[in-house]
């Protein structure tokens, strides 16, 4: 993908960029003026309500790879790619029972990394946060990238100059105002995202037709519309199980946990899992015209920039422009906020700061935040690698810790030692698997391997555990 | 085993009536957050 394929003046992008740029900053600032302290920074004072959660879930879960990948997938593996990628969203819709667990006997904890290390101790956290911290740079930087990439594509403004910018707005806002204008900017973002995709769905949809769409796929690429499409079929479970990984691991999803009002969580990742769903069938279904427009795709991630500029020409191109910039921005700065949360509680104050009171935290918390974005921004700059193929690397990674998890929050019995293993030897197995066999069954054998592991030594040396363990000590 | 033309339509015709949807019950949760003071 390069700026060959651009649909946009680069002028135009960059007013677009500007101006959005211009109000995340501001927004953002507005929003957190009041979160001086750490829990105010970290987790917007714990009393985010039911819409802006919602919208939170939604948006951060939109990434630029919903919007592009999934009309990419569509074109690969047809049918089954756009409904593997809905899938995802049975990650959203099983945490949300967790959600509410998480609320409840954790209501003073900060991060995922905390639960893992009141219930499993040091060495199985410290396995956890290689796992957590290996996946949200390699989540962090494909998004980056991604940024660069698409901007580069559409508009033809260079990769370095667009990943930039959206890198360092991002830092910038949610530096000014924490996890409260993370929160606040992704409820406008996830508005701006669902209406975009849907003008385009109807343009299509009026321009095109289902009957037309149905007719020339057939003629040309009939594979794409066949139900026993082997590898799109295996790619779906392994792209469930990749999502319920992600989530139930990934503090980006326990720290609104932590975040939500009480009584909220359940019911916005419930709602947000619902409306979720539907968004990468979309997004997805556009690839499905592309025999019938007579597009010619240079490179199968842009199928649906070109389809939108090919249905509604310049406006197409502006429309996908800023329904791409939120989408990744909304993924960007809650990753951002959750990773510095992450580093902020388990590696500086865990592990280097022990005696840091919370006045000492908040100060280095806009410290961790600054010094995460300059990482990031420095290992996208190579532009070493493929968004898709960083991103499923870590399948093997986040599958292996569903099971620890998940089963740790109801279950008495899970030991310690069982739970280390099972994510180190799902991790490792499944790695094996992504070269040998491919990347779609990375996160399956990964998840398989870390259940059997968990099941067996629970049954083998059962453990009991104390709830009142995981609510220890007041806030740091 | 190649997915019908209905199918197809349902498929994708309800997929985007619940995303169109998604927005206003966005804006509806926010109105009634904002009258209970619970927005944060």
């Amino acid at each position: 993908m390069t700026g060959d394929t651009a649909i946009l003046d680069a002028n135009l992008g960059w007013m677009i960029l500007a101006l959005f740029s211009v109000v995340w900053v501001w927004l953002g600032w507005w929003l957190g003026r009041r979160a001086a302290d750490l829990e105010g920074f970290m987790l917007a004072g714990r009393k985010v309500g039911l819409a802006l959660g919602t919208a939170t879930a939604m948006a951060t879960w939109v990434t630029s790879n919903t919007t592009m990948a999934a009309p990419q997938l569509a074109l690969q593996m047809g049918i089954w790619g756009m409904v593997g990628y809905s899938l995802g969203s049975i990650g959203l819709i099983l945490f949300a029972p967790l959600a509410r667990r998480i609320r409840a006997l954790m209501p003073n904890g900060f991060t995922s990394g905390d639960y893992i290390r009141l219930r499993y101790g040091h060495t199985a956290w410290r396995v956890f946060l290689g796992i957590s911290l290996f996946y949200a740079f390699g989540w962090l930087v494909s998004l980056g990238m991604a940024g660069g990439v698409v901007i580069n594509a559409l508009t033809g403004i260079d990769y370095h100059l667009g990943m930039s910018v959206i890198l360092w707005v991002c830092v910038a806002y949610t530096l000014l105002g924490g996890l409260r204008a993370v929160i606040g900017t992704d409820f406008l973002q996830s508005l701006i995202i669902l209406t975009g995709v849907v003008i385009l769905a109807f343009l299509a949809l009026d321009r095109v037709g289902v009957e037309e769409m149905h007719a020339s796929v057939i003629e040309e690429r009939p594979e794409l519309l066949n139900l026993l499409f082997p590898a799109a079929i295996m790619f779906l479970f392994n792209n469930l199980l990749f999502g319920i990984g992600e989530i139930f691991h990934s503090n980006v999803w326990w720290s609104r946990a932590f975040a939500f009002r009480e009584g909220v969580g359940f019911k916005a990742y419930l709602i947000a899992g619902l409306f979720w769903a539907p968004v990468p069938i979309v997004a997805g279904f556009l690839a499905l015209t592309v025999p019938a427009l007579h597009l010619n795709i240079p490179a199968a991630d842009m199928v649906g920039p070109l389809v939108a500029g090919k249905l509604l020409g310049e406006g197409g191109a502006i429309l996908v422009f800023i329904v791409i910039f939120s989408a990744l921005a909304s993924s960007l700065d809650s990753l951002l906020a959750a990773t510095s949360d992450l580093i902020l509680t388990d590696i500086y104050k865990g592990h280097v700061r022990p005696q840091a009171d919370s006045a000492e935290l908040a100060r280095a918390a806009r410290w961790v935040v600054l010094g995460l974005g300059l990482l990031t921004w420095l290992l996208c700059w190579p532009r070493l690698t493929t968004l898709a193929e960083l991103l499923y690397f870590t399948g093997a990674f986040v599958a292996s810790t569903i099971w620890p998890v998940a089963a740790g929050l109801y279950w008495r019995s899970i030991n310690p030692q069982g739970a280390t293993l099972a994510m180190l030897a799902g991790t490792g197995i499944g790695l094996a698997s992504y070269f040998l066999i491919g990347f779609y069954v990375a996160a399956l054998v990964s998840a398989a391997v870390s259940m059997l592991i968990v099941l067996a030594s629970t049954w083998l040396a059962p453990r009991s555990f104390e709830w009142g363990q995981l609510n220890p000590q007041p806030a740091p | 085993m190649i997915i019908s033309v209905s199918a197809l339509k349902i498929l994708i015709v309800t997929a985007t009536l619940v995303v169109a949807a998604a927005p206003l019950i966005l804006l509806i949760l926010w109105v009634l957050d904002k009258k209970g003071g619970k927005i944060w």
